[in-house]
């Protein structure tokens, strides 16, 4: 109940998440023996500035979908434990269960003097209000956020050229839905269709559907896409009855954009024999059990923003005010192909995108971000 | 089956006579017994983790590690809840929302209809709240006076929509017999779905990824009076309880509340002596409705400031809400404070402890379900006329009974 307990505590906790990967379920890992750390933390008064060779106190506000989701969060996730394993990184996860939550979580984080933060990531672009006024309310914080633009000169942001991952997304989809294609637990089957499921109807995620539906039209404009949105980041099961309805209609592959929600669609593609594309993460390794299905994911390295950020507190060069942007030529987003089926990807496929990835980097092919433009 | 003999009998029995007294008792009770064992859950869940990741909080020999101090736990619980301004705030303001949507669920159970949708009514009414104060805001001047014009349309508004929205499913049970609690649930998504789709179509903030309406202006956003942090004003909180007081007087002083609570203890007597069974089941589901409209547009003027999608389920903690107050109007302020106080507990409990998230779920479930058990066995007992000794009342207009159904939820 002391301070001292209360710091040791939070060590652990971050301690066991890196060794699991699974968030706050943190009690369950080992420790990875931060201890003296700690006593030198506590004795220099938890400095402010990492000049003076203290710890670095990392508080992240995750996106309402949640840790354990494989994908957004969990890329987030992956990148502070990253900085903790090359830095002097210490961080505290917080996890709102609600939009009206995150408010209040990036206040407790940004008026907390035990520890002092040094940086708060705000992962996903349902903190930009609560940030805006945070922003201001705590000019001395620095922030960070991913998927969204906060002016302020104690933010920095990371936003991501989803539709361009995507289009390449869609234009893998296109070109194989029409061959006979088969690989692990997956074929194709003679229909031209492929499907896409959004989490919520939003401009994010409908960037994400215009560059899929884009590089599908690249491929083949003959090609059918079936979309629909699940309205929810985290009900798998309706993904699942929405992807096995698209799979029912002839789709060959869908592609998801719907964080945990997305674990359905591949629950479905391995019912129904067919392929889907996962997303944020390559969801063929942290969602391994559906790697027999799993063709491709489009990884955004969320993970790489958030380390970056950390890394830039650490050296003491934190960007305030600054935009990041981050597309295929800067590898902030890609089309990796699946750990155990990518393999059989066939190399006039692997040509094709290789080639619209150029196109689209030096500007011949311009990607649409809103499905309505298309 | 009144005056079954077996175990169970006179342990009904002894639920639905029990004083209002005894009934807050019993409800202490168990709350201590539910620390109780929640320790032992925290005491037990750290001994199968062992090894520890850190250092235990105890060893015994030959037993092993136990990682988690329940006391610390406990004790952090409460801190979380009430330790400092910022906490208390957020314990606060979500003891104030569920004041508003405990009290609708409470007002329909008492008409003897199962109120599940009272999170879609907060949803609509909400996004009335939200729209008409935007609408308004040119209109009125800047400053206190507009703000007081703002907050007055506002809350009507977010109040009209919300019973509208809970008129529906009564006028579906009463004119086309379609039972409450599918039409309620059904009508939450369709609720949610029309919400999500107007903003994201029509009236979406232009600037934002969100899905959510533009700002309503500062000044028609309940102030942050006595503790001074966002997101809590002690004139919600205050209106809330006033809200409960006059919802006591109306079901236990009026005659309209007559009608009310004789439907639902026993429609077809009150049928009998008079009362349009059909008009109370609207009226008092319309009541309902709006009481969870409220809910709705304090949200937006104190917590949110605009209509966003992922509104938090308050409506349906309202339900539990309101079980564990013995859907009793009064009952609802501790039941609310209660929830209050775990939501910002664990919150804190997250920030400070080791303790995963998930066990702090259980342990706010185990207070919940000790508290609400006794309330519900009571209910219970009631609906298959266990305690007393008089027979319950029968349509033919017998004998009125003292105590049970009708008495005994009223007098805490």
């Amino acid at each position: 109940m002391t301070k001292i307990d209360d710091r040791r505590r939070q060590i652990v906790k971050v301690g066991g998440a890196s060794a699991l990967g699974l968030g706050l379920a943190g009690c369950l890992g080992g420790g990875d023996g931060n201890e003296e750390t700690t006593a030198a933390d506590d004795a220099d008064g938890n400095g402010e500035t990492t000049e003076s060779g203290g710890v670095t106190d990392v508080g992240m506000v995750y996106a309402t979908g949640g840790l354990g989701d494989n994908s957004f969060n969990d890329m987030a996730h992956q990148g502070v434990q990253d900085a903790a394993d090359e830095y002097d990184v210490e961080f505290t996860n917080a996890e709102p269960g609600s939009p009206s939550e995150v408010a209040n979580l990036q206040q407790r984080f940004a008026q907390s003097t035990d520890p002092d933060y040094d940086l708060i990531p705000c992962i996903g672009f349902v903190q930009q209000d609560s940030l805006s006024q945070n922003a201001a309310n705590f000019p001395d914080q620095n922030f960070m956020v991913v998927d969204t633009t906060v002016d302020a000169d104690n933010v920095a942001n990371y936003v991501f050229k989803e539709q361009e991952g995507s289009f390449q997304a869609g234009h893998m989809a296109g070109l194989l839905t029409q061959m006979d294609f088969s690989a692990g637990a997956g074929e194709t089957t003679d229909d031209a269709v492929v499907g896409f499921v959004g989490g919520k109807e939003t401009p994010l995620i409908k960037k994400f559907e215009a560059g899929y539906r884009a590089g599908v039209a690249h491929a083949d404009g003959d090609v059918e896409v079936r979309t629909a949105y699940a309205g929810s980041w985290s009900d798998s099961a309706q993904g699942q009855e929405i992807a096995l309805s698209m799979y029912d209609k002839g789709a060959d592959f869908v592609y998801h954009a719907a964080g945990g929600t997305g674990n359905g669609v591949f629950k479905a593609a391995q019912e129904a024999g067919r392929f889907a594309i996962g997303v944020d993460a390559d969801q063929s390794k942290s969602l391994a059990k559906y790697d027999d299905v799993i063709l491709a994911s489009m990884v955004k390295r969320v993970d790489e923003a958030v380390y970056r950020s950390i890394e830039n507190v650490v050296n003491g060069e934190f960007e305030g005010g600054s935009t990041e942007t981050l597309g295929l030529e800067q590898d902030g987003v890609s089309v990796v192909y699946g750990n155990n089926i990518g393999s059989e990807v066939p190399e006039d496929v692997r040509s094709a995108l290789e080639e619209s990835e150029t196109a689209i980097v030096e500007g011949d092919i311009e990607v649409p971000t809103d499905p309505s433009d298309l | 089956m009144s005056g079954d003999d077996s175990t169970i009998g006179r342990a009904l029995g002894g639920l639905v006579d029990a004083s209002a007294i005894e009934r807050i008792l019993i409800s202490l009770a168990a709350l201590g017994l539910s620390v109780v064992v929640g320790a032992v859950v925290v005491l037990i869940s750290g001994w199968v983790l062992s090894p520890c990741p850190s250092a235990p909080f105890a060893t015994l020999g030959g037993l092993g590690e136990f990682c988690y101090n329940p006391i610390e736990v406990y004790w952090v619980l409460l801190k979380g809840a009430f330790g400092s301004t910022f906490n208390l705030a957020t314990t606060l303001q979500e003891t104030t929302l569920l004041l508003f949507t405990g009290l609708s669920v409470a007002v329909a159970f008492r008409a003897g209809m199962f109120n599940i949708g009272t999170q879609g009514q907060l949803v609509l009414g909400a996004l009335g709240t939200g729209l008409s104060v935007l609408w308004v805001a040119p209109v009125v001047p800047a400053g206190l006076v507009g703000g007081v014009v703002l907050v007055a349309v506002g809350l009507l508004v977010g109040a009209a929509v919300g019973g509208f929205w809970g008129a529906i499913p009564g006028a579906l049970k009463a004119y086309a017999d379609a039972n409450e609690v599918i039409t309620t649930i059904m009508l939450n998504f369709v609720a949610t779905g029309i919400a999500f789709t107007l903003v994201s179509e029509v009236f979406k903030d232009p600037g934002s990824q969100t899905v959510q309406t533009r700002f309503v202006p500062e000044y028609a956003q309940l102030p942050a009076l006595v503790l001074g942090i966002d997101g809590f004003s002690m004139l919600a909180l205050v209106g809330g309880l006033a809200l409960a007081g006059l919802v006591y007087w109306v079901l236990r002083g009026t005659s309209f509340g007559y009608d009310l609570r004789t439907s639902g203890v026993q429609p077809d007597a009150a049928e009998y002596g008079g009362v349009d069974a059909k008009k109370t089941m609207v009226s008092s589901m319309a009541l309902s409705g709006a009481l969870g409209g409220v809910g709705g547009a304090v949200y937006v003027l104190m917590v949110a400031g605009q209509w966003q999608s992922g509104i938090p389920s308050l409506g349906f903690d309202g339900i539990t809400v309101s079980i564990l107050a013995g859907n009793n109007p009064i009952g609802v302020v501790p039941a609310a404070l209660l929830f209050g106080a775990l939501k910002g507990g664990s919150l804190v409990i997250e920030f400070d402890l080791a303790v995963p998230q998930q066990l702090v779920g259980v342990l706010r479930g185990l207070v919940i379900l000790f508290v609400a058990m006794p309330e519900f066995f009571r209910m219970a007992g009631i609906r298959y006329g266990y305690g007393d000794d008089e027979p319950a009342v029968a349509t033919d207009g017998g004998t009125p009974r003292e105590g049970g159904a009708d008495d005994g939820g009223d007098s805490e």
